[in-house]
């Protein structure tokens, strides 16, 4: 069955970035089609959540050219814009230092049914009043994934997801792997789960900052 | 008990407590904000900078306090970009106090003007209470909650982590720039009540104690706002029968509140405080 794309091509081109001096993304390069699913694997520490995070603008020393629905970020308006465009399951979930709902985590994503709706199929409906702190690794996990549902449902083009199995049990990790791949959105995820790259049409590794195709 | 209730016909006394129960419904959230934000240094660096302000205000002829206000409005506004990183305020507001201090010091020496007078502000003199002071709390009193109010998820996303707020569509930096100005003025307004060396016993421990017992960002807001109330009010006619200066009385009764609190039994701490504790 074909699914309908209303997802948003991704160009980087010579991207750079540094952590204190030291590059970790070295001259990285990548065309990914609008609707296309996209596994990124390597090593730790090989700058896969590095580039990952410089596509949203949330590292500063980023160099080159980085496009999303072929438009660059430059000014403050941009980055609001790419920032809507893209759904974001980071990997170290946020472990902020104040009580948040697991509703209005759910609901920042911009269409705050959808996502509810969605937590209620990945099996955390009932923690809404709940904050976030007090859920397992897994529970937040799979609330940060239908918050990411819901960004998608509110206008999101791409989905970037950095590791979202990384905690979930065998079933929620085939459960996801699943997910992600019927949804109608350009997908760059990290991960190092065999179930989630076979279901991706093009797989890369990086290693010491460098980008590689591998299939 | 019969004076008692003869202060509490004098003027001075009704607006000082009027002020104080003003202060309760806008600081206790401020001090929310600055647990949030983690920006605990800042309110140090304010107090020093509000005594510059003051210094100023006594060479020029200008209301000191009103001079205070907006030379902490300034600061807070001056500290937006800094505030992107836990690190980047701390060393500043090291750098900010002891430039602050200094200049106040020199701004009083060439001045000539006796500086016992700005030091007083330090003490808080909360029965000279001006209509201004009044005005100010009044004006934070609704802005505050307003505030509050109207960017509520807003304000929970930013305050709860950084960069989620980002990818969420809030104006991080915007709404940090705007928190840090209300931070300055509320700790400049704050000022003439307990003192610059005591205004967290209006802004940061109602909040302290109003953590330990609330689950959400509103339901910290209602806590430290309801824990400002009682302990303005209590710690004020309790500093009255005792015929004690009205600062310290307040400090200690929001600090007995706030260890009270933190003694509550475990399973009314919320989990988020205890995980938040070990990163």
């Amino acid at each position: 069955m074909l699914v309908e794309t209303t997802g948003l091509p991704v160009r980087l081109a010579g991207v750079s970035c540094a952590h204190g001096g030291r590059t970790v993304v070295r001259d990285v390069s990548l065309d990914v089609a609008a609707g296309q699913r996209v596994a990124l694997t390597g090593t730790n520490g090989s700058g896969k959540t590095t580039l990952l995070r410089a596509v949203l603008g949330l590292h500063a020393a980023a160099r080159g050219v980085i496009e999303v629905g072929r438009r660059e970020a430059r000014t403050s308006a941009d980055w609001t814009r790419r920032r809507r465009e893209i759904a974001w399951i980071p990997q170290r979930q946020a472990a902020g230092r104040f009580p948040l709902l697991v509703d209005e985590l759910l609901a920042s994503g911009g269409a705050p049914e959808r996502a509810r709706a969605a937590a209620a199929e990945l099996g955390v409906g009932e923690l809404g009043r709940q904050p976030v702190h007090t859920l397992s690794g897994g529970q937040l996990q799979r609330a940060y994934l239908a918050r990411a549902l819901g960004c998608v449902e509110a206008g999101a083009g791409v989905l970037l997801a950095d590791e979202p199995t990384a905690a979930l049990d065998f079933e929620g990790q085939a459960a996801v792997a699943g997910l992600l791949a019927g949804l109608p959105v350009t997908v760059m995820v990290v991960t190092h789960d065999r179930a989630v790259v076979q279901r991706c049409e093009r797989v890369f590794e990086m290693a010491a900052g460098a980008l590689r195709e591998i299939t | 008990m019969t004076e008692f209730f003869e202060l509490l016909e004098l003027a001075a006394v009704q607006r000082a407590a009027f002020a104080l129960l003003l202060g309760a419904v806008a600081l206790p959230i401020i001090g929310v904000v600055i647990i949030g934000l983690d920006i605990m240094p800042v309110r140090f660096a304010m107090m020093h900078i509000a005594l510059l302000g003051i210094a100023v205000g006594l060479l020029t002829g200008l209301d000191p306090l009103l001079c205070a206000v907006v030379a902490c409005g300034l600061s807070g506004a001056g500290l937006t970009p800094l505030a992107r990183s836990r690190s980047g305020l701390s060393g500043a507001m090291g750098l900010l106090m002891s430039l602050a201090i200094a200049a106040a010091l020199l701004v009083l020496s060439i001045s000539g003007v006796n500086a016992s007078a700005a030091f007083e502000l330090l003490w808080g003199s909360i029965l000279a209470t001006k209509t201004g002071d009044v005005v100010l709390l009044g004006a934070l009193a609704v802005l505050v909650p307003a505030l509050f109010a109207w960017r509520r998820g807003q304000l929970a996303l930013l305050l709860h982590d950084r960069e989620l707020a980002a990818c969420s569509g809030v104006p991080v930096n915007r709404l940090t720039l705007v928190l840090l100005v209300l931070v300055a003025i509320a700790i400049a307004g704050a000022i003439r009540l307990t003192g610059a060396l005591l205004v967290d016993a209006l802004t940061l421990l109602p909040a302290l104690a109003a953590r330990r017992l609330a689950q959400s960002l509103t339901g910290m807001a209602v806590w430290a706002v309801g824990i400002g109330v009682v302990v303005n009010l209590a710690g004020f006619a309790l500093a009255l029968l005792l015929d004690q200066p009205p600062g310290p009385v307040l400090v200690l009764l929001a600090g007995a509140v706030a260890l009270a609190a933190h003694f509550l039994p475990e399973r009314r701490t919320p989990a988020w405080q205890s995980a938040s504790s070990s990163h």
